[in-house]
């Protein structure tokens, strides 16, 4: 239930250890702010795994090329509805567009996530479908025939010469989007990272580090929804396919967690004045969602179990099971690398003499029921846009040879 | 340009035309954007203006003076710098309409003890109860008068006042030291404690007396005050409360 904000403060104050000042008993960024880079990170990694298929011709990724699209898209969406929610007042949001500060990192940021959304998502998928929906549209019933035609802006033109501009247009689409994608989420922890006063999140590696648990996250992602949704269409999964999504999931893991060690070795060999109570708060108040599910669980296990998968010839069977169980693993241990970062970042004194506590709410705004529909939320989305853009059917070929007949 | 057009192949042209159509409104909107909202310097200019046309509530102590003698007895005792309306309410109404329109009397025990209750992040010295232990279920103001609140005795221990450290010496090893040995107690500090301090030990001898290796007492920690700790005082590091503290 939601407490009187006095009582909650006094109930946190017992669980203070050491001097803390008065205005850090209450963590003010809780699990909604969780939630938004966790969402964000989805976001990057769906969509770098789609242009890995359009940039550096993967083709065997190419069957899940406009599920990662669409998957990137419905997070999207979602993605800013956790911090709206958060700060309240969401009808006020659209003024950071109307009058737009230039010296700030939040309010630009509205700006790159408007050109992610309608310069590269939106592009990309409609020149990705444009084909395919005015072909659908030609013999479809009456409310689906006009959904279709409003999305292709009533284009009608399926010549060759049209559809070429169209793949032109995708790559051209996809080489801009990948810088804004890292854009996207590198800003997340660009935000962190330049937070000076705070020793646990002020590190220039903070954007990078992001960055890559992005990339492993979305791949991560994606593995899941093509490994639920397949089976339940009744088609076979596509080995060649999901080997290659985990071998490049495997290097993502990889190269992020070098990083994370990387980070890690030079805070200790740096040893500010901030190490004492930073290595109380990993050691005692972190110990469980970094040590163990972070590290342990998100990243050495899967890690262990997709070396195991190279070096062993594991039937088709078994690799499915491992890399299902090690994409959730790996979900929870990013979801994790984000509580550490926002909520650990707000659980030690400035005073560094001290640690406080953070209590998660049931109900209300800012409450765990809130983040789990915002988690959920995504998929609803994203049942929705397959409805609508079935990322799995070209169109025949035989509708493309009747209509240029 | 006409020859553009007609090269442009005819998705891109209907694309153009949609993005034309949004930067269009964006403008559009930017236009019709009234100018305070505009102002960088104050976010929105006319905020003045909207607080201004709030309604006034409160009526401020000098007019709760004009007519109450309780003002004069507060303006000189421990609550001299609470306004009359942080316990009353907002006055602004009863002073306009003072027979009609009564402020409120707060009189039950959990408003006095929103402030003084024992909360360690109070400053020391604070006059801080334990609800459940001070003259429980009676109505603060059958003792204190709110507009003059002198304890009704003067207290004589120390930890009236100062429970928490009386709490910590409690469990250390100074437990057998009286308040007094270490602090000289003027009896107007206890009418006047912010005014009149009690005093602090200022030389490094007077704890000497005890911990240095010339002391006679037994049973207590020595060391050579001339070696040890040079130029600070002694409890510049040690706690004397909690001495074992480091």
């Amino acid at each position: 239930m939601i407490q009187p904000l006095h009582q909650t403060l006094y109930e946190l104050l017992k669980q203070a250890t050491g001097f803390i000042y008065p205005n850090e008993i209450e963590v003010h960024w809780g699990i909604l702010v969780v939630v938004y880079p966790y969402l964000t990170g989805l976001v990057a990694g769906a969509f770098i795994l789609a242009s890995l298929v359009k940039v550096f011709n993967v083709k065997e990724v190419q069957s899940v090329y406009r599920l990662s699209l669409l998957t990137a898209l419905a997070f999207l969406i979602i993605a800013p509805l956790p911090l709206l929610l958060h700060l309240g007042h969401p009808e006020r949001s659209f003024e950071i567009f109307l009058n737009p500060n230039f010296t700030s990192a939040m309010a630009m940021f509205g700006f790159v996530y408007a050109w992610y959304l309608m310069v590269v998502l939106l592009l990309e998928i409609w020149f990705t479908y444009r084909k395919d929906i005015i072909l659908w549209s030609k013999n479809e019933r009456f409310m689906m025939r006009w959904i279709h035609k409003i999305i292709s802006l009533f284009s009608t033109d399926v010549s060759e010469k049209s559809v070429i501009f169209d793949k032109k247009m995708v790559k051209v689409i996809t080489i801009i989007g990948i810088p804004s994608a890292f854009l996207l989420h590198g800003y997340v922890g660009f935000i962190f990272g330049s937070i000076k006063a705070n020793p646990w999140w002020s590190s220039v590696l903070m954007p990078i580090v992001f960055l890559f648990s992005a990339i492993v996250s979305g791949i991560a992602l994606v593995i899941l929804i093509y490994m639920i949704v397949t089976p339940s269409r009744r088609q076979e999964i596509d080995m060649a396919c999901l080997d290659k999504m985990a071998s490049f999931l495997f290097y993502a893991v990889i190269i992020d967690f070098s990083l994370e060690l990387l980070d890690f070795i030079h805070r200790l060999y740096e040893s500010e004045e901030s190490i004492k109570i930073l290595s109380d708060l990993v050691m005692n108040k972190l110990f469980i969602s970094l040590g163990i599910i972070q590290v342990l669980l998100g990243m050495l296990l899967p890690l262990g179990v997709m070396v195991a998968i190279k070096f062993f010839r594991f039937d088709a069977e078994l690799r499915k099971l491992l890399y299902f169980v090690s994409a959730i693993l790996i979900q929870l241990g990013i979801f994790a690398t984000r509580w550490n970062v926002v909520v650990g970042g707000q659980m030690f004194s400035k005073s560094f003499r001290g640690l406080t506590a953070y209590k998660m709410e049931l109900t209300g705004f800012e409450g765990i029921f809130m983040a789990l529909l915002l988690l959920v939320l995504p998929f609803i989305v994203l049942a929705i846009l397959v409805k609508i853009l079935p990322p799995w059917e070209p169109a025949p070929v035989s509708d493309l040879e009747a209509v240029s007949d | 340009m006409k020859k553009f057009l007609t090269k442009l192949p005819e998705q891109a042209g209907r694309l153009l035309i949609v993005f034309i159509v949004f930067i269009a409104l964006v403008l559009l909107v930017r236009f019709l954007l009234p100018a305070s909202l505009k102002d960088h310097n104050i976010h929105i200019q006319n905020t003045v203006a909207t607080e201004m046309s709030r309604q006034v509530r409160y009526a401020g102590s000098e007019v709760c003076a004009s007519c109450h003698d309780e003002y004069n007895l507060k303006k000189n005792g421990y609550h001299k710098n609470l306004s009359c309306e942080t316990c009353h309410g907002t006055l602004k109404e009863h002073s306009e309409n003072p027979t009609e329109i009564k402020p409120l009397v707060p009189r039950q025990r959990d408003f006095c003890t929103r402030c003084h209750a024992f909360d360690p992040s109070r400053p020391t010295g604070f006059p801080q109860i334990n609800p459940s232990a001070h003259n429980p279920m009676k109505a603060c103001v059958s003792c204190h008068n709110p507009h003059d609140p002198k304890p009704p005795n003067v207290p004589q221990e120390c930890q009236a006042c100062h429970a928490e450290i009386a709490r910590t010496k409690a469990i250390s090893s100074h437990v057998m030291l009286e308040c007094t040995i270490c602090h000289e107690v003027p009896t107007q500090h206890k009418v006047a404690p912010r005014n009149v301090k009690a005093s602090i030990p200022a030389e490094r001898e007077f704890c000497g007396k005890c911990h240095s290796t010339q002391s006679i007492i037994k049973e207590t920690s020595k060391v050579d005050l001339a070696t040890h700790g040079e130029k600070y005082l002694c409890w510049q590091c040690h706690y004397p409360h909690m001495p074992e503290v480091e």
